[in-house]
């Protein structure tokens, strides 16, 4: 726990203030968790703001302060996913903005404008985005959160509200789909 | 097969790596504020929506039930028009009637 049960209290029964610090004490953590989940770092501030202020919203309907960052990383999938299936209903004029990006990022890099380390990281990233975009999204956020989060089993099912076995079954098969996306992959990308 | 499963493993732990948590901009706390203060006068604003509606049909309801009424109370008020007396003269005229007879009679 990043703050104190009584600072959650506090902000459960109204105190703005307290609420406050408890945007400050989780907004980085929470901001790095959607940038992996969404892929979109212009986006990621908005979909932040979004999961603080459904936590604004719902604070009362927490049922202990011990529940409480589990309940923060279940408002953090549930916007995921919303910002995600959105993304799917635009995904015509996203695909030209994206072609858009990576035709100025090619040019970049022709210039020399990016050093080497950064360039490395940016083909992880996008190699990483194009593998989870092949992918549903309930697979994507459960992969992230498992993979890239390094969450445990127990916290996921905090998150999820289902046992253990459900969710290993879930988490096997989405690996099995993520790694046939992969081998798929890899001849087109010369790997 | 287990070999695209260790490189998958590492492009993971990589991407962790490729995408740290980003500092929150200087307007993220600000920004947010406006949003929940915008959400509750969009609250706000749909309650009093509700409570403009109620009394809207609570008025409709009372003009309604007045015509209903209205014309009822009339026809009471014409029914009534008479004296109490009047009524029973009316409801036993035969009476009267009969007890003349018998005056008649004696």
């Amino acid at each position: 726990m990043l703050v104190d049960f009584e600072l959650i209290e506090r902000a459960r029964s109204g105190d703005d203030g307290a609420f406050n610090q408890v945007v400050q004490a989780y907004r980085k953590r929470i901001l790095g968790t959607i940038a992996r989940l969404i892929g979109r770092p212009e986006d990621v501030e908005d979909v932040g703001q979004e999961v603080f202020l459904r936590l604004y919203f719902s604070l009362d309907q927490l049922r202990t302060s011990e529940v409480f960052e589990p309940w923060l990383y279940r408002l953090t999938v549930n916007a995921a996913y919303d910002y995600l299936r959105r993304q799917r209903r635009r995904q015509e004029s996203r695909m030209s903005d994206l072609s858009e990006q990576q035709v100025m990022m090619a040019d970049a890099a022709a210039g020399g404008k990016r050093n080497v380390e950064e360039k490395r990281r940016t083909d992880i990233r996008e190699t990483v985005d194009a593998l989870l975009g092949k992918i549903s999204e309930e697979d994507r956020i459960l992969l992230t959160l498992k993979e890239v989060e390094g969450l445990s089993l127990k916290e996921l099912e905090k998150i999820y509200r289902v046992n253990e076995n459900a969710l290993k079954v879930r988490l096997f098969r989405a690996r099995q789909r993520v790694l046939k996306a992969y081998e798929a992959s890899e001849p087109q990308e010369g790997r | 097969m287990d070999r695209m499963k260790d490189r998958l493993d590492a492009l993971w732990a990589e991407y962790r790596e490729a995408l740290p948590d980003p500092e929150p901009g200087p307007n993220f706390l600000p920004q947010l504020w406006q949003k929940i203060e915008a959400r509750r006068v969009e609250t706000t604003s749909v309650f009093r929506r509700l409570a403009q509606i109620c009394v809207m049909a609570t008025i409709a309801l009372a003009l309604v039930m007045s015509v209903v009424m209205v014309p009822r109370n009339n026809t009471d008020e014409v029914f009534y028009s008479g004296t109490y007396v009047d009524a029973l003269a009316a409801e036993h005229s035969n009476d009267y009637v009969d007890v003349l007879a018998a005056a008649d009679l004696r």
